[in-house]
C-alpha cells in the first residue's frame, strides 16, 4: 500500500457491525469505507477508517468538534473535491463500485448520494423550481413530471401542506425549518439512494428540530440516511447506529442502543457521559 | 471586580455620576454622529444646488416676451407730411419719420423731440410715390420712387461718439447713389411700387412703372488708376403684365425677385444675369379669395413672410426639389389672427418677427421655433407705420390716432421651443425637416439649429458602442475571475483590472484619437479577424493543452493556466492583423472601407463608433468587472455547494445559481458603467470627431451631450440662448444619469431585498 502509515490503528467498524447484528435480520452494506486516509495539505484529518454503513438505516456520526465526521460525510458525496489541497487516499465503495475510481462521472455520483448542510441553502428562486432544481440539470423540463415529483418530494419532506398553495413565492420566504425540509424535499427528488444530512438541524429551534427528526425516521423506509450531529440526544433518538469519532480516528461503531449503553471503548464512555467534548 | 462593575453599572445609566472618559466617549459618539449627518446631507445638498442653479440658468428659455408701452407723443413736426415709414437705431434712444414730402425728422424715442429734419432734395414739382426699406434691412437704407420715374436712396446713419461719459448719438442722413435722382424710367412714368437691394459692389432697383416691372442694376467699378470708381449701369424690363402687381421684393443676394399680386399669387423670379432675368415660379400663396395684405422678407432674405387676409402668417421658402432646382414652397404657417394681417417687420439678427392684424393685435414670432412669444392688444385699428428696433427690444408705432408711441420688448430667448428642439424642424435652405445641432455661424443673419435630438443619439449611441464591447469583456472576466480562477492569481488579476481606471480618459481618449483610429483605417479587417483568429486560437491551445503528457502541464503552477493564454492571445492577436493587409486585397478589392462603401454604401469615418467604443469599453470595463466581481465572489458559498451537491456541474451551477444569485450586482454594475459611459467626455470629444450626425453605423461618428457642452461652452457668450441651450443639455445629461442611477438603486433595492434572507 502507498499510503502513509496511519497514526494509530484504527477500530474496525465492520466486525463490529456483523457480530451486533447476527440475531436481526441480515444487514446488507450500502457503503463500505476503506482505509480511507484523508489530506489537507500535509495534515492528515482521516486516519484509515473502515466502516460500513447498512442499507436503509440511519448511522449516525458523532465526536468532539474537529473530528473529522463531518469531513468523513463529504467524503461520501466527494464534496471535499472542491476544497483545494485535498488528497484522499483509500476507498469508499457504493454497492461496491469505488466512488473515488477515475472512471466515475462526479456529478452521477452525487445524484446518487444527495445532501443536506448545517445551514438551510435554499435557491433564491421559487419552491417549486427549487424542488425540481435536481431534474432541471439533468434536462427533465415535463411539466407534468416536475408537478408530479414536486407533490411526492414535498410530501416526503413533510413539507406539502404547508406550502402546497404556495409553490411560485420564493423559497427564501420559509421559516428555517420549513426551508431545511425544503432542501430535503430538493434532495429526495432526484430519488437518491443515500442521503447525507450534516448536522440538519443545528441551526433549527427545537419544533423545527423535532420535525427534522420525525423526517428522518421516515425517510429511512426509503434511503440510507448517514446523519453527522453534535447532539448525542438526537443520535440516540434517530439513528439505527452511531459511530464515535475521535482526533480523526473512528474510535467505535456499533448499533446505537448498543454504543450509548455498553460502549465497548473507555474514550466513547468519556464522551458520552460528557467527561470531554 | 464585581464592585468596580457595579460602579460601572450605575454610572452609565446615571449621567450625572459619569467620569471623566464615559463622557469624552458619549461626547465623541455625538461629534461623530451629527458629522457624519451633516457630510450626508451636504452631499444631497449640493446635488439638489447643481440641479436648480442648472434649473435656474435654463428657466428664461421658456418665458414668453413681454412688451410694455413706455411713452406715447404727438407725431413730432405733423407738419413735415404723413409717415411713409419709421426707423429706430440701434440703442433705442433717435427714432426717424420718413414723411411723404420728403422730410426726415430724428427725433427722441422715448419723449419725441425733434433733433434734426433733413429734407431730401427733390425736383421742382415731383411727389414721392413709392417707399421701400432696402435689403438687407438692417442696412438701414431706403428707397424713394417719385412721380417722374426717379428714384433716390437715403441712408439713415446714426454715429455714436462718447462725451466724459456720456454717449452722444448724432443722427445724419446719406446718398449711396448720389443726391440726385437716378431716372429708373426714362418715359417719366411714375415709380408706382419700388424694392432695392444695396451694397458696395452692387445695387439692384426693381420698380413698378406703367405697368411695366423695370430692373436697374449699377456695379460700381473701380478704374486701375487712382481711386476713381465709376457706375456700370444695366437695364431690363421683365416679361411679365405688371399690372396687378402690389409688392415687389428683391433678396440681398441681389438674385431672386419676388413680386406678389393682387390676386394672391406670387412670382420667383432669379435675376442673377441682370440683364436676363428669368421667371423660374408662380403660384398661388394665400387660400382662393383671400389677399396677400403684408410681406416680407424674413432676416437673411431666405425665407418671404406672407401675411393673408385670413390672419395667417405663411412662410415661404426656396427649397431645392426633387430636380435641384429652387422652387417656392410652404415650409410653416402662423394663424395670427381671424383678423387680416397688415404689417409684419421682421427683426434684424434673429428669426423673428412681429405682426400687427386689423383687430388691433400685435404678437411677436419666431419662426424656426414655432413660437408665439407675445399677443398682446396694442389698441388701435389702423397702424401706419411699425417698426422693431434692429436689437427687437423695443417697437415704435404711428397709430391713427395721431400718436407714436414707443414700447419696449424684452425677449431674450425666443430660438428655442419643445418642438425646435426635440422634433423634426424645416430649416430655410434645408430639403425637408430635419434633427440638426448647429449653433454658431459666423454670419449675423444664420438660423440656429438647436435639436438636442442628435446630441442625445451620439450620447446613447457612443454609450451603446461602449457596453457593446464592455459588458461581454467585463462580465466574462468577472465570472472566469470570481468563480474559476485559482485564489492565488485572483489576487494579481482583481487588482490588475481595477487600476485600469485610474487612468486618466484624456489619455484613453488621446490614444484613441490618435493611435487607434489611424489603425483601425489601416487595419480595419484585421479587427474583424480577430473576432474569429482569437477564440479559435485559444480553443485550439486549450485542446493541446489537454493532450500534452502530464509532466509538461504540471510544470505550470496550479490555478495558473489562465495565464499561458497570455502570450497566445498576444501571438493570435498579431497574426489577426498581420493578415489585414494581404485578406483586404484577396477578398475586398483592396480595401475593406471601400468594399463597405461600393457594396452597402456604408461610409467610413476614421473617427467613429467602433473606435469609441473600444476606448470607451476600455475605461467602462474596471467599473463593470469590479462591481459585478464582487457580487459574483460574494455569492454564498453553500448555494454553490448546494447545488453541486444535487449533481449539478459547476457551469450549471455558474448559471443557474451564482449569476441568479449575483444579478442585483451585476445589474448594478451595469447600469454604473452605463452612468460613466453616458457622461464620459474626453475620450469621446477626442475620438469621436463630434459632428452632430445621427447615423447608428458603427463607421461614423457622433457628438455627445458631454462632449458637446465641452467643445462649445467656451465660446458661448454667457446668458445668450447658445448659453442657456448648452445648459439645457447639461441637465439632460444630468437627468439621463440621475434616472440610471435611480434606477440601478432602485431594482438593486428590490433584488436585494428579495436575496436578503441568504
Amino acid at each position: 500500500m502507498s499510503t502513509p502509515e496511519p497514526r494509530s490503528h484504527s477500530f474496525d467498524a465492520s466486525s463490529i457491525l456483523r457480530s451486533t447484528h447476527k440475531h436481526d435480520d441480515p444487514v446488507e452494506p450500502c457503503l463500505k469505507v476503506e482505509n480511507l486516509n484523508l489530506f489537507y495539505g500535509k495534515k492528515q484529518a482521516l486516519f484509515g477508517i473502515n466502516m460500513e454503513m447498512p442499507k436503509k438505516k440511519v448511522t449516525a456520526f458523532i465526536g468532539p468538534s474537529g473530528c473529522g465526521k463531518s469531513t468523513l460525510l463529504r467524503c461520501v458525496n466527494r464534496m471535499n473535491d472542491l476544497v483545494d489541497n485535498v488528497t484522499i487516499e483509500g476507498k469508499i465503495l457504493l454497492h461496491d463500485a469505488n466512488i473515488y475510481d477515475k472512471s466515475i462521472n462526479v456529478a452521477a455520483l452525487r445524484r446518487r448520494v444527495g445532501m443536506v448542510f448545517q445551514k438551510p441553502n435554499p435557491f433564491p428562486k421559487s419552491i417549486f423550481e427549487n424542488v425540481t432544481y435536481g431534474l432541471r440539470i439533468q434536462g427533465i423540463n415535463d411539466k407534468r413530471i416536475l408537478e408530479e415529483t414536486v407533490e411526492t418530494s414535498l410530501r416526503g419532506a413533510a413539507l406539502w401542506d404547508e406550502v402546497k398553495d404556495r409553490l411560485n413565492d420564493n423559497a427564501l420566504g420559509l421559516s428555517g425549518g420549513q426551508q431545511q425540509r425544503l432542501v430535503i424535499a430538493r434532495a429526495i427528488a432526484i430519488s437518491p439512494e443515500v442521503l447525507l444530512l450534516d448536522e440538519p438541524a443545528s441551526a433549527l429551534d427545537p419544533i423545527s428540530t423535532l420535525k427534522i427528526e420525525e423526517l428522518i425516521n421516515e425517510l429511512k423506509e426509503k434511503y440510507t440516511i448517514v446523519i453527522v450531529t453534535h447532539n448525542m440526544q438526537q443520535a440516540a433518538r434517530v439513528s439505527d447506529y452511531t459511530a464515535f469519532m475521535y482526533m480523526g480516528e473512528l474510535i467505535e461503531m456499533g448499533a446505537t442502543s448498543q454504543l450509548f449503553t455498553k460502549p465497548t471503548k473507555k474514550q466513547t464512555e468519556d464522551y458520552i457521559t460528557g467527561r470531554y467534548g | 471586580m464585581s464592585e468596580i462593575n457595579n460602579s460601572m453599572t450605575q454610572s452609565s445609566l446615571n449621567t450625572a455620576t459619569t467620569t471623566a472618559y464615559e463622557k469624552w466617549r458619549l461626547l465623541k459618539d455625538a461629534i461623530m454622529r451629527r458629522a457624519v449627518v451633516a457630510g450626508g446631507l451636504s452631499v444631497i445638498f449640493a446635488i439638489v444646488v447643481i440641479f436648480f442653479y442648472l434649473l435656474y440658468v435654463v428657466y428664461p428659455l421658456f418665458l414668453s416676451a413681454t412688451a410694455e408701452s413706455v411713452a406715447q407723443y404727438a407725431i413730432p413736426e405733423e407738419n413735415a407730411g404723413k409717415t411713409l415709414f419709421l426707423a429706430i437705431e440701434e440703442q433705442n434712444e433717435i427714432a426717424a419719420r420718413f414723411t411723404d414730402k420728403g422730410q426726415v425728422v430724428f427725433f427722441e424715442a422715448k419723449t419725441g423731440k425733434t433733433l434734426l429734419q433733413k429734407t431730401i432734395p427733390l425736383p421742382e414739382g415731383v411727389t414721392i410715390s413709392s417707399v421701400a426699406q432696402g435689403s438687407p434691412v438692417g442696412d438701414g437704407a431706403i428707397i424713394y420712387g417719385l412721380s417722374n420715374g426717379q428714384a433716390v436712396v437715403v441712408k439713415q446713419q446714426y454715429k455714436v461718439a462718447f462725451v466724459g461719459d456720456k454717449r452722444v448719438i448724432t443722427p445724419s442722413l446719406k446718398y449711396p447713389l448720389g443726391e440726385t435722382p437716378l431716372v429708373i424710367d426714362d418715359t417719366g412714368a411714375a415709380l408706382e411700387k419700388i424694392a432695392f437691394k444695396v451694397s458696395d459692389g452692387s445695387t439692384t432697383i426693381v420698380a413698378k412703372a406703367a405697368d411695366k416691372i423695370r430692373i436697374t442694376n449699377f456695379e460700381k467699378e473701380q478704374s486701375l488708376f487712382g481711386d476713381e470708381a465709376s457706375l456700370i449701369r444695366t437695364d431690363s424690363i421683365l416679361d411679365i403684365p405688371a399690372g396687378n402687381i402690389t409688392d415687389i421684393l428683391v433678396d440681398k443676394e441681389d438674385r431672386n425677385l419676388f413680386l406678389v399680386s393682387n390676386d394672391g399669387s406670387l412670382s420667383f423670379i432669379d435675376i442673377s444675369k441682370k440683364n436676363a432675368p428669368e421667371i423660374k415660379q408662380h403660384l398661388n400663396v394665400v387660400e382662393a379669395g383671400q389677399k396677400i395684405t403684408s410681406l416680407s422678407f424674413l432676416n437673411g432674405d431666405l425665407s418671404l413672410m406672407i401675411g393673408d387676409s385670413s390672419g395667417l402668417v405663411s412662410q415661404w421658402s426656396l427649397v431645392k426639389d426633387a430636380l435641384n432646382k429652387p422652387a417656392m414652397q410652404r415650409v410653416r404657417a402662423f394663424k395670427v389672427s381671424e383678423k387680416p394681417v397688415i404689417a409684419i417687420n421682421t427683426e434684424q439678427r434673429r428669426k423673428g418677427f412681429v405682426t400687427v392684424d386689423a383687430a388691433g393685435g400685435m404678437g411677436i414670432y419666431h419662426s424656426t421655433a414655432e413660437r408665439e412669444l407675445i399677443k398682446e392688444s396694442i389698441g388701435m385699428v389702423a397702424p401706419v407705420a411699425v417698426i422693431l428696433s434692429p436689437r427687437a427690444n423695443a417697437l415704435v408705432f404711428q397709430n391713427n390716432d395721431g400718436k407714436i408711441h414707443f414700447w419696449k420688448v424684452d425677449n431674450e430667448h425666443p430660438e428655442v421651443s419643445v418642438k425646435s428642439m426635440w422634433e423634426k424642424v424645416w430649416y430655410e435652405s434645408y430639403p425637408k425637416p430635419a434633427y440638426i445641432w448647429q449653433s454658431s455661424s459666423a454670419s449675423n443673419d444664420f438660423e440656429p439649429k438647436y435639436s438636442l435630438t442628435p446630441l442625445v443619439f451620439g450620447t446613447l449611441k457612443a454609450a451603446f458602442y461602449a457596453m457593446l464591447v464592455a459588458i461581454p469583456l467585463s462580465l466574462m472576466g468577472a465570472i472566469y475571475t470570481a468563480y474559476f480562477m485559482s485564489p492565488k492569481m485572483r489576487i494579481y488579476a482583481k487588482p490588475s483590472i481595477e487600476i485600469m481606471g485610474a487612468l486618466p480618459t484624456v489619455i484613453l481618449g488621446f490614444l484613441a484619437g490618435l493611435w487607434l483610429a489611424p489603425f483601425i483605417e489601416e487595419h480595419l479587417s484585421g479587427l474583424f479577424s480577430l473576432l474569429v483568429v482569437v477564440p479559435i486560437g485559444v480553443v485550439l491551445f486549450a485542446l493541446g493543452f489537454q493532450n500534452l503528457p502530464e509532466k509538461f502541464r504540471q510544470k505550470i503552477p496550479e490555478g495558473w493556466e489562465g495565464a499561458i493564454l497570455i502570450p497566445v492571445i498576444l501571438i493570435t492577436g498579431w497574426i489577426a492583423f498581420s493578415i489585414s493587409v494581404p485578406l483586404e486585397t484577396a477578398l475586398f478589392h483592396g480595401s475593406l472601407r471601400d468594399w463597405f462603401k461600393n457594396e452597402f454604401g456604408i461610409g467610413y469615418d476614421q473617427r467613429n463608433a467602433l473606435v469609441v467604443g473600444i476606448a470607451m469599453g476600455f475605461a467602462v470595463v474596471p467599473t463593470i468587472f469590479s462591481i459585478s466581481e464582487d457580487a459574483i465572489f460574494s455569492v454564498p458559498k453553500h448555494l454553490t455547494v448546494g447545488s453541486l451537491a444535487l449533481g449539478a456541474t459547476p457551469w450549471q451551477t455558474m448559471i443557474r445559481v451564482v449569476l441568479l444569485t449575483a444579478s442585483p450586482g451585476i445589474f448594478s454594475a451595469i447600469m454604473i458603467g452605463f452612468g460613466r459611459a453616458v457622461g464620459e467626455t474626453m475620450i469621446v470629444l477626442m475620438a469621436t470627431g463630434n459632428t452632430p450626425v445621427m447615423d447608428l453605423s458603427v463607421f461614423q461618428g457622433m457628438r455627445t451631450l458631454a462632449a458637446n457642452i465641452a467643445v462649445e461652452m467656451p465660446e458661448s457668450e454667457v446668458d445668450s440662448t447658445h448659453y442657456r441651450v448648452l445648459f439645457l443639455a447639461a441637465l439632460v445629461l444630468f437627468m439621463f444619469t440621475f434616472v440610471f442611477n435611480t434606477l440601478a438603486e432602485v431594482v438593486r433595492q428590490r433584488l436585494r431585498e428579495k436575496y436578503s434572507s441568504l
